[in-house]
């Protein structure tokens, strides 16, 4: 456990430095620059969002057109009511809100979904001071063809807060 | 092999238990009644816990809820056996008669299962167009006001009984008076010589100068009947022949078809007036003049065309003007009409004498057999004094409420109550009935049987088209009872016509049943004798009329189209109806000019929250206080009262739309606990100073009192603010040198058109000249509407629309428009499909403001006020049906749409209630339920489908709406419909003419038709591509369906 | 680390640690309500009650209790409708434009001013329902499948429009604001001793636990959100304007609506946002986190929005006359001197004459001017959605059906029992959520920090 963002990078380069994998991270803040350090590959949840948001338009337009232009057209001012096209300026603002609305929501759930964070579930983050302004690294002795003894001390090396020992059954 | 088989209703029945056995065969096994458990007393033992309670409680509550949750059961009767002419869903139409002792009208009653709902003008074999009083008519009959039975000093009894004691004082000695209106017919003429009772006439609004001057000057006691159909020029000094004068409901159709430009026919009217009138605004050329100048304009008049008598002096501009009328009096000779409104002797001998000089008598005015307004207010008054004197011993009324409007009223009731055996006929307990001894209703004119005479050659029929509703009884046949002549009124009408009438020719005569059929009977015609003028007493009327002295202030007392006489007080629809003037409902006030409105600093416009200044009037002894209107047009130093309001001053129980409601739907009442009537009695004012009443005061003080009171206006904006894409009007001349024109080329209708950047004109240039109409420009390719089946539409021609709110009150009843009150009115929530706009003229337009240097924002001030004495327009306003509606756009549910025959129709039960549409209509005629109008208590008093009885006038054709949706007019869609059925059922295309809007069938004057634009044969088609034709405000481009037709005026055209 | 010219000035005053910021904002959750806190929210809850009393009179009896008519068919209803959505659009503004312009400053102001978004078109979303006719059938305005299988809505209808826009705006926002405060709950939830408060804010928060993937994630989620609530907000407006500005109504039917509405709301909003955090930074001892700076800061975009929605109004009256359309000349005309020309005066002095003040840094900088002038915005631009919507269909374009409009008790006990709600809602959040985005915070420090600035300087 660290109480500094910046000594936890250090330590977290110095430790992967001497082929140490690093678990996990737990910290209070996004810390800008661990991810490539502990190997955080980038996320595709924009991609996914774009694709929510494409899927929101086709309902959208394909919904209008079946409404207005299919299922039963009416003479509503005048207004043409033949083909989508001729139809479309007054289609462009809901085809847009649905998008958004497709898109956004879209990526909210997967994000929630991913991270398994839902209504209930448990806290898993080792020490409560880690939402506060510790810093911590899950290092485990399986992931490292080291002994706990290495390890440990390979970590005491570093500008350490704070070091606790599990072992997993 | 048996079947041996058994069953058993239990195993007690297989083992045959001895329980089984006790009990076997019984039907419940518990032999136990209800008496017996209540009264077993192992119950005292039992008790309910609290908890228990609290449990049924708690059931009961929510069992109750639950059952209230149903809809209401609504119980109809079917038809066990069918009447063989009621077929539910389609309407009959019977020929009848309406007359109230002032309108006369031959009508059509429309009936749905047998309830009269609907009353229109018979154009076919009748006589006379409904006017909005008429058409409002058929509410009365369903007031749950009426008398439901004879009365006998206020309490409720019998008809035996009263036919007892009427008979019995009718035996007795002494002086028996029958008191009535104009009697017009035979049968009940002969019902009262048979009685013996001694009849005199009066009439509510009196007549009687007409007929005397007639008697002096031409020998015949006659009503003059006037024929504006001939007359090239009218001058009228004071006579409101549009509106309410005389027998009005002919006048309209009459002088409308003298206004007929395409024909080149185009009367010209010259009107002397003092309030602004229908007739003023309709005329050609208005004139304000005080009440005691009419005369001297008559007598001007007659020095000017015969060069008798002298003209008496005269303001210069009225000099003026009668110099223009009788030149163009002169020019139309024989063709020329001169009319007075005044019921004054010596101004209807003059009338008479100039009429005389034109050569008119026997051209535009005779004098024949015309029946009307035989009343005389003198020998009212005899009776009075006879009265009062114990002359008079028994006392039959009538057909007349004289203790409302009688002109001595006062002292009428006061004798009338002192009398010891008095009988009132009314249909009402109302002013007269309250304070008759005897009360023997008679029926509503849709109940009766009756025959009418008003000119020599037919006598109309009165049938009934409901079964009488109450215990009531024709008065005519009363006297016959009450003279022991023991007839029922049918029998009597028919054997007035044949003599040798017996009741097995009830159905079978073929004569008698075209006659009910086509509502009146033929009678060969004596030869209308040729009368000559004597002109005696012309001088003397002449030196009497020049010599008329005014005050400062003098008063003109006018009947209003909506309330005429004050018969139709308790008419919530006609109070509803705006004054077509005024724009006022639910009152009546001083109209005032705004020179005088300003000089005593009183309230100069009446608005929503600014509520009209209270002045104190005094006439002779008596004063009132009353609202005052600022009326443009109105003379200068005089002052209007409407006639016909305050009725049931003392509470009689006359209806409870005739008294003001207040908030919650409680009446307003006043210091002795009576509820307050809407607006005030001015009869009392009548001018009494001569032989004859007479409806102008000389001498009136006016004072302002500081005091406001709300007035209800449907239209607070007088001008039209120089908007001529609305309002397009010209004078003949102008119209006449371009009447070939062709569409939209006219200088006086040319099609709006928009700039555009490229060469149209092929000069080669690009400047102002290229424009387009406004029809070449569409953002979309659009619906295509000409040509495609039926494309409904309806032209109106503002020439000969004079405002008169006929088709307003037919449009309502047609649709079950909602009646709002008082209140809601002056909230701008007037619930109106069909209204009339009255624009008056402003002297200032923005052309003059530039001139004269005045900023654009000061000349818009300026052209809000209308000029002293304004040119009128009246232009119907109804949903205009757009092929290109703003308001179906914006609907989010689509509540709103096109239909595909031009229709823009509202579906009520979709609305969710935005107003969108309503705030994005241009023309405002989309109308929007405020409130629950058919259940709020608001609107208890006075709204048609809240009353059990007055429900049955609704339209069965039409929705009442709910509250929260949108309406609007629907060019009487239920009308189209069953035109299109009964077409279909004949196989037919729908022949044009089949399908007629309610205010298209209103009209008198035919200023509305009605039909399909796509049918090529169409009348209305011909119409709308007339070159008088163009859209209001053409140029947003909603391309209305609904065209108006430019309105032309006959006057010089510098004057335009 | 990225590291920020010291001659800026700090976000974040005082010598703070990550620890004092956690304690700052938790702090006042775990400890007892304020005294003035506790009234704050009595006497807003009684007007919000009073309101909710309207609300029911008038869906009991019908719209008639208000006082429009024939002629003017909407007017304080769509008035406060557009008012609240307005201010409903600073937060997400806030949030999502200003982070991707990485402004820093947004940070402290963001959670509590999307709060106020959410809030303020909660309550814009009250009007349009009750100012149906029949709100029982509200529902008929989504496309749903019914019994009569063919009726659909109208899609051309703005309104409809903006069924979608709101309700997508509303619920994008929400969603946003709560994908921000998961971590900042989660801290509230290893800070709260209580049992019940903990499982409460245990429930609210998720089970985060702060991963490093976790970060990541959420870094790209707001971003991306960010990225798609921009044009969401520019839209929402655009599509309220569309209401007007897609009729036919002189005054109503102007293409300049949009932006102009657009920068209105943002105008409205901003102003708004300071009556609030001046409040709040006060009662909640806020001072470090948002001082003069921040204050500073959105006045200056209150000077640009006012200044636009002046040029607007401006460029309306020229179009009206260089266009020569005579009823949209007198539309105009009457708006500034007809009979509704003190509300035209009223929106000219609040909208484009009071923020200028803002020119001058003394008053710029000044709390108290701030405070005043936010709330005279505030009512200049409700009185422009007044002056917009009642005088122009007043006297539109037929003479024979102008109008008047004259408020009753209900419209106002409406609007002001809205504002009772809105303040309520308000007031709950500053005491049970944490009001800043500590979280986010904490990543600026080192940036930002009054104390750490000082180190850079004695480096």
């Amino acid at each position: 456990m660290y109480d500094d963002d910046d000594t936890l990078k250090t330590a977290a380069s110095a430790l992967v430095a001497k082929g140490i994998r690093v678990k996990e991270v737990y910290s209070p803040f996004p810390v800008h620059g661990i991810d490539p350090i502990i190997g955080v590959k980038r996320t595709r949840l924009g991609i996914a969002a774009f694709m929510y948001a494409m899927t929101g338009t086709t309902l959208a337009l394909l919904g209008m057109w079946y409404f207005m232009i299919s299922d039963w057209p009416m003479n509503i001012g005048g207004k043409p009511s033949f083909s989508l096209i001729e139809n479309l300026p007054a289609f462009i603002p809901v085809t847009f809100e649905f998008s958004v609305l497709c898109g956004a929501h879209g990526m909210a759930i997967t994000y929630l979904l991913r991270n398994g964070t839902l209504p209930g579930m448990p806290a898993s983050n080792p020490d409560p001071r880690t939402t506060d302004d510790k810093f911590v690294m899950e290092i485990t002795t399986e992931q490292n063809g080291l002994s706990a003894d290495e390890l440990e001390a390979a970590i005491k090396e570093t500008e350490l807060f704070e070091l606790s020992t599990k072992d997993y059954k | 092999m048996a079947n041996t088989k058994r069953y058993w209703s239990g195993l007690d029945e297989l083992r045959e238990t001895e329980a089984f056995k006790t009990i076997q065969g019984k039907e419940f096994p518990e032999a136990q009644s209800v008496d017996e458990f209540l009264t077993d007393e192992r119950l005292e033992s039992t008790h309910t816990g609290r908890r228990d309670f609290l449990k049924f409680m708690g059931f009961g509550l929510t069992a109750a809820t639950l059952a209230a949750c149903e809809t209401p059961v609504i119980k109809s009767i079917p038809y066990t056996n069918k009447p063989e002419e009621v077929t539910p869903g389609v309407a009959n139409h019977y020929a009848s008669t309406y007359y109230d002792g002032h309108d006369f009208v031959n009508v059509l009653v429309k009936t749905r299962e047998g309830r009269p709902i609907f009353v229109k003008s018979n154009t076919e074999t009748g006589y006379g167009r409904v006017n909005a009083r008429v058409n409002a008519s058929v509410l009365s009959l369903y007031d749950e006001a009426r008398l439901d039975g004879p009365r006998i000093g206020g309490e409720p009894s019998d008809w035996a009984k009263v036919d007892s004691v009427v008979s019995n004082v009718m035996q007795g000695e002494g002086r028996k008076v029958l008191l009535t209106n104009t009697v017009l017919s035979p049968s009940a003429l002969r019902s009262i010589k048979q009685s013996g009772l001694e009849h005199i006439q009066y009439d509510a609004i009196d007549y009687g100068a007409f007929r005397a001057s007639a008697e002096a000057d031409f020998g015949v006691n006659s009503f003059p009947s006037y024929r504006l159909e001939e007359a090239e020029t009218v001058v009228t000094i004071g006579a409101d022949f549009l509106g309410s004068f005389a027998d009005n409901v002919i006048y309209g159709e009459r002088w409308a078809a003298m206004r007929k430009p395409e024909a080149g026919k185009m009367s010209r009217v010259h009107a002397f007036e003092t309030n602004m009138s229908l007739t003023g605004s309709n005329a050609d050329y208005r004139t304000m003049v005080k009440p005691s100048e009419q005369g001297r304009v008559a007598t001007a008049l007659l020095a000017q065309l015969s060069g008798q008598g002298s003209a008496g002096q005269l303001s210069d501009e009225a000099t003026k003007a009668v110099v223009a009328a009788a030149k163009d009096l002169k020019r139309a000779g024989s063709k020329g009409l001169v009319m007075a409104g005044s019921n004054d002797l010596a101004m209807q001998q003059v009338v008479n004498a100039i009429n005389a000089a034109l050569g008119a008598v026997g051209s535009t005015v005779f004098y024949d057999t015309m029946t009307l307004f035989q009343g005389s207010s003198a020998s009212l008054k005899q009776l009075t004094t006879d009265m009062k004197a114990g002359a008079v011993e028994v006392l039959v009324i009538a057909d007349c409420n004289p203790v409302y409007d009688a002109p001595n009223a006062s002292a009428f009731a006061e004798a009338l109550e002192a009398m010891k055996h008095t009988v009132c006929t009314s249909m009402f307990a109302d002013e007269t009935a309250a304070i008759c001894k005897v009360n023997a209703p008679t029926h509503h004119w849709l109940e009766s049987w009756n025959d009418l005479q008003i000119e020599g050659d037919r006598i109309d029929l009165v049938q009934p088209t409901i079964s009488p509703l109450h215990s009531t009884r024709m008065w005519a046949e009363s006297l016959l009872r009450w003279s022991g002549k023991n007839q029922d009124w049918y029998t009597y009408l028919r054997s007035t016509h044949a003599s040798d009438y017996t009741s097995d020719a009830m159905y079978t005569n073929a004569d008698w049943n075209k006659a009910v059929h086509n509502g009146f009977i033929g009678v060969e015609v004596e030869p209308s004798q040729q009368v000559s003028f004597t002109g005696v007493g012309t001088a003397q009327a002449v030196s009497e009329l020049n010599g008329r002295k005014g005050g400062a202030v003098e008063m003109a007392l006018y009947q209003k189209t909506t309330m005429g006489a004050g018969q139709h007080a308790a008419n919530p629809m006609l109070q509803e109806t705006p004054d077509p003037l005024t724009k006022v409902t639910w009152d009546n006030y001083v109209t005032m000019a705004h020179s005088d409105v300003d000089a005593m600093g009183l309230n100069g416009f009446i608005g929503q929250e600014k509520p009209a200044s209270l002045v104190k009037v005094t006439v002779g002894g008596s004063s009132m206080e009353l609202p005052v209107f600022p009326m443009p047009g109105q003379t200068p130093g005089t002052i209007g009262i409407a006639l016909g309001y305050g009725r049931g001053a003392n509470g009689e129980n006359i209806g409870k739309a005739a008294f003001q409601t207040g908030e919650n739907g409680s009446f307003e009442t006043n210091t002795d606990g009576n509820p307050v009537p809407v607006g005030q009695n001015v009869f009392p004012w009548a001018n009494e100073s001569g032989t004859f009443t007479d409806y102008a005061q000389y001498d009136v003080t006016v004072e302002a009192t500081g005091g406001t009171y709300p007035l209800a206006c449907t239209q607070i904006q007088n001008t039209f603010m120089g908007r001529e894409s609305i309002v397009k009007e010209t004078d003949f001349t102008s119209y006449f040198a371009e009447r070939g024109a062709e569409k939209g080329k006219a200088s006086w209708n040319e099609l709006i058109t928009l700039a555009v950047h490229e060469d149209v004109s092929g000069d080669g240039t690009i400047d102002a000249q290229d424009a387009k109409p406004t029809s070449a420009f569409d953002l979309w390719h659009e619906h295509p509407v000409e040509e495609v089946g039926h494309r409904w539409g309806m032209t109106i021609d503002l020439t000969t629309c004079t405002g008169c709110s006929a088709c307003v009150t037919a449009c309502h009843i047609e649709n079950n428009v909602p009646v709002v009150g008082k209140d809601e009115v002056r909230r701008h929530r007037d619930m109106h499909w069909m209204r009339i706009d009255r624009f008056f003229a402003s002297d200032y337009s923005l052309e003059r403001g530039e001139e004269e240097g005045t900023s654009v924002i000061a000349s818009y001030r300026k052209m809000e006020d209308p000029s002293a004495n304004p040119q009128t327009v009246h232009m119907p306003m109804m949903c205009q049906h757009c092929n290109h509606a703003p308001c179906e756009t914006v609907c989010p549910v689509a509540a709103t749409t096109h239909s595909n025959e031009g229709l823009n129709q509202m579906t009520y039960n979709r609305c969710i209630g935005t107003r969108y549409c309503a705030n994005n209509c241009p023309y405002k005629v989309r109308r929007f339920n405020w409130f629950n109008y058919p259940g709020y208590k608001k609107f208890a008093n006075f709204n048609p489908a809240q009353d059990s009885l007055m429900r049955m006038v609704l339209n069965p054709d039409v929705t009442v709406r709910s509250r929260g949706v949108m309406e609007k007019c629907s060019m009487c869609v239920q009308r189209i419909q069953s035109g299109k059925l009964d077409a279909k059922k004949a196989g037919t295309p729908v022949p044009d003419g089949s399908v007629v809007t309610a205010c298209a069938e209103a009209c008198p004057t035919h200023a509305i038709s009605f039909g399909d634009l796509n049918d090529k044969s169409a009348g209305v088609r011909a119409i709308s591509e007339n070159n008088r034709a163009y859209h209001a405000l053409e140029e947003i481009g909603v391309k209305p369906n609904i065209f108006y037709m430019t309105k032309v005026r006959n006057v010089e055209p510098n004057k335009a | 680390m990225q590291r920020e010219a010291a001659i800026r000035e700090p976000l974040i005053l005082g010598d703070k640690s990550y620890k004092d910021i956690t304690d700052d904002v938790v702090g006042p959750i775990q400890g007892s309500a304020p005294i003035g806190w506790k009234i704050m929210i009595t006497i807003s809850s009684i007007i919000a009650v009073y309101g909710v009393g309207c609300i029911l009179y008038l869906l009991g009896t019908g719209i008639g209790v208000w006082g429009l008519n024939k002629t003017v068919g909407w007017a304080w209803d769509i008035t406060n409708f557009v008012w609240w959505v307005g201010i409903g659009h600073a937060g997400t503004l806030i949030s999502a434009v200003l982070l991707l312009f990485r402004q820093k400053w947004r940070m402290a102001i963001n959670r509590s001013a999307e709060a106020m978004t959410i809030f303020a078109v909660i309550m814009a979303a009250i009007f349009p329902g009750i100012h149906m006719g029949r709100i029982w059938v509200s529902y008929w305005v989504l496309p749903l499948p019914n019994q009569f299988g063919s009726l659909w809505v109208n899609f051309n209808s703005p309104l409809l429009w903006d069924v979608f826009a709101i309700s997508t705006y509303f619920s994008v926002s929400l969603v946003f604001w709560y994908i921000g405060l998961i971590p900042d709950f989660a801290t509230i939830r290893d800070r709260m001793t209580k049992p019940f408060a903990k499982k409460a804010y245990g429930l609210l928060s998720f089970g985060w636990s702060g991963r490093a993937k976790h970060w990541n994630r959420f870094e790209e989620v707001s971003l991306v959100l960010a990225g798609i609530a921009t044009p969401l907000v520019f839209s929402v407006h655009s599509i309220v304007s569309m209401d007007f500005a897609t009729s036919v109504i002189p005054g109503w039917h102007t293409t300049i609506f949009p932006p102009y509405f657009v920068s209105g709301a943002v105008f409205s909003g901003f102003a708004m946002v300071q009556t609030l955090l001046l409040i709040m930074r006060k009662g909640m001892k806020l001072e470090s986190y948002i001082h003069v700076k921040h204050v500073e800061y959105m006045n200056i975009v209150i000077i640009v929005t006012g200044s636009i929605v002046g040029v607007a109004y401006l460029t309306e009256l020229f179009i009206s006359w260089y266009s020569g359309v005579e009823y949209e000349s007198y539309a105009f005309i009457n708006r500034f001197s007809g009979p509704y020309s003190w509300a035209y005066w009223i929106m000219m002095t609040c909208n484009v004459i009071s923020p200028q003040l803002f020119w001058f840094k003394k008053i710029r900088r000044s709390l108290v001017a701030t405070f005043a002038l936010s709330i005279v915005v505030n009512i200049g631009m409700w009185f422009e959605r007044y002056v917009i919507i009642v005088t122009s269909i007043h006297r539109d374009y037929d003479p024979s059906s102008w109008g008047e409009f004259h408020p009753t008790n209900i419209d106002i006990g409406v609007f002001v029992g809205t504002l009772g709600i809105f303040f309520t809602l308000f007031l709950g959040f500053a005491r049970f959520f944490p009001v800043l985005a500590l979280n986010e915070l904490k990543t600026i420090l080192k940036s930002s920090g009054e104390n750490y600035k000082k180190a850079q300087d004695n480096h």
